[in-house]
């Protein structure tokens, strides 16, 4: 086990914003996405593993800080010399003799940024150059705190794209704080959900999914005449703008789907959908925990 | 994991590195190196149009070039990385250079190295133009042993100070104001600034008497003269403002501090 969150609680002044009561343990080659709204604790949750901000509980690790590697939502750097100083400095070697660095400038084409300044580079190159520099420290536990946060969609999916690529096969653990579904979608296996400074649940993806949703579910757009053709099936909490129906049999999907197409609505089946997961899981919230 | 060399105290990297940020910092280029050459020779002139005397000229000349010399480290070092330290410090970039596995005392180390080779730069383009342009008097070799070793021994307690006063502001304008009011104290105290010891009233000479600069200004050209000297105020001055900053620097370490439990 490479970490272990037990009896967490996390205050700023008199306000608690960060409370695990049953213990989290991340496994070594574990790509943990953390999950929540703004203000449910996932930087603060972020910040006491990397003994960052002062907590009551117990966080177990073998690893000294510096041995875990970190992209934080807001990442700066001195303006006073180029990139290519900062990286060097910080990794302590040269760009020249490193191959493995040259390649993943390569990989991140950041090649033609690094003789600009900090303050010069645009937000994906500034989330790139970071993210280079996160990965050369091969760390055993890597963080990513909302990397693609400020980046346009094109850019981001990218970014993320690059980001699985990389770590697809390799044995690194990996904590991903995203409100984006899609990018945990391709970056995490286990979710960790949060809410207002609890934990909602953690667990595998596809266990998650079973717990809350059921085997599959088939997502709609929300509209009067699809509430009322698929008002006979078990519902599913979703977004005020879809319908998600529980298809907890092979069945109960092949009756839906016929519905449907006869009557030429537009679905989405899904048996992984992290966005109706965390409805779902919010929802029950103070249910279960720990899904196997 | 990580790259060894990241955690040695100094390295090759990572002093140019904080070379690189010392002189990427214009305040140390125009307080540093521009305004004491500029005082130097401004002031070494006045000297010479109000005394007529070659010898008693000379040795006024260099009793004010070693005072003014003072400035350097209080500019490039107390106030310099002072306010470049508050600017980092206020953009999170010392904690973001510690989750790379750089730790304080590392950047410190290289930065106390940086610093001072950068403070023997400008003393070197000083001394340069002092010998060019003003009348001075040549030391005696333990006279410059002893200024190097005392402007060295102020330039380490005042880098301390800056870094603790930086790390404890946290803010670029409040470090700014702060070191800025010091620099001038020390400067008006060090009898820098046109009132000199003497002639200072007493409760200001007693403050006077705490700070090392004022014993730079004022006696320095009797010890880089040869001459006997009682060292003693001066070493108490120095142990005070040295105190001074071990004691911020605690502070300043102890809040910075990372816990992992």
């Amino acid at each position: 086990m490479l970490l272990s969150i037990q009896n967490l609680t996390v205050r700023y002044g008199t306000d608690t914003v960060l409370t695990v009561a049953s213990p989290i343990d991340i496994e070594e080659g574990d790509r943990v996405g953390v999950i929540g709204s703004n203000g449910a604790g996932k930087t603060t949750l972020l910040k006491s593993i990397l003994g960052l901000v002062p907590y009551e509980g117990v966080i177990r690790t073998d690893l000294r800080p510096e041995q875990m590697a970190v992209h934080m939502q807001f990442n700066e750097y001195t303006d006073a010399c180029s990139v290519k100083y900062v990286m060097e400095a910080v990794l302590g070697t040269k760009i020249a003799r490193n191959k493995k660095l040259r390649e993943l400038i390569d990989f991140f084409e950041f090649g033609d940024c690094l003789r600009k300044k900090y303050t010069k580079l645009s937000g994906g190159q500034k989330q790139r150059f970071t993210i280079i520099m996160v990965m050369m420290q091969e760390a055993a536990l890597t963080f990513y705190d909302e990397v693609t946060s400020g980046l346009d969609f094109e850019t981001r999916q990218k970014l993320v794209e690059k980001l699985a690529e990389w770590y697809r096969g390799k044995r690194e653990s990996l904590v991903v704080v995203s409100h984006y579904y899609e990018e945990l979608d391709q970056l995490a296996d286990k979710l960790l959900i949060l809410d207002q400074g609890q934990v909602v649940d953690y667990g595998r993806k596809d266990a998650l999914f079973r717990k809350y949703c059921g085997r599959a579910v088939i997502v709609v757009n929300h509209s009067e005449e699809n509430d009322s053709l698929l008002g006979a099936y078990k519902r599913l909490s979703a977004p005020a703008h879809l319908i998600a129906v529980a298809c907890d049999s092979q069945e109960t999907e092949k009756s839906v789907t016929e519905l449907l197409r006869n009557h030429d609505v537009n679905y989405k089946r899904s048996n992984n959908d992290i966005e109706i997961l965390y409805t779902n899981a919010k929802a029950v919230k103070g249910g279960g925990f720990h899904a196997k | 994991m990580q790259n060894k060399s990241i955690q040695k105290n100094v390295s090759l990297q990572m002093l140019r590195f904080e070379f690189r940020k010392t002189i990427g910092n214009p305040y140390v280029h125009i307080f540093g190196v521009g305004m004491p050459v500029l005082m130097m020779i401004i002031i070494t002139r006045t000297v010479m149009s109000q005394v007529a005397d070659q010898a008693i000229r000379a040795q006024a000349n260099t009793s004010v070039f070693l005072g003014i010399g003072a400035l350097i480290p209080m500019a490039t070092i107390f106030m310099g990385y002072g306010v470049s330290n508050a600017q980092e410090m206020e953009k999170g970039i010392p904690q973001r250079m510690e989750l790379f596995g750089i730790r304080p005392r590392v950047s410190i180390c290289n930065r106390i190295l940086s610093e001072i080779l950068f403070m023997a730069i400008a003393f070197l383009i000083y001394f340069t133009a002092g010998y060019l342009f003003v009348d001075l008097r040549g030391p005696k070799p333990v006279g410059a042993v002893l200024y190097a070793v005392c402007i060295l021994a102020l330039s380490v307690i005042l880098f301390c100070l800056a870094y603790a006063i930086s790390s404890l502001l946290r803010k670029f304008s409040l470090t700014y104001c702060v070191t800025m009011i010091v620099y001038f104290a020390m400067m008006i105290l060090g009898g820098m600034m046109g009132i000199s010891f003497d002639n200072m009233p007493g409760p200001v000479q007693a403050a006077a008497k705490l700070l090392p600069v004022t014993y730079i200004n004022r006696d320095f050209y009797t010890v880089w003269n040869g001459e006997r000297y009682n060292f003693a105020p001066m070493l108490q001055s120095y142990l005070l403002l040295g105190a001074v900053a071990g004691i911020l620097m605690f502070f300043a370490l102890k809040r910075m501090s990372r816990k992992l439990h």
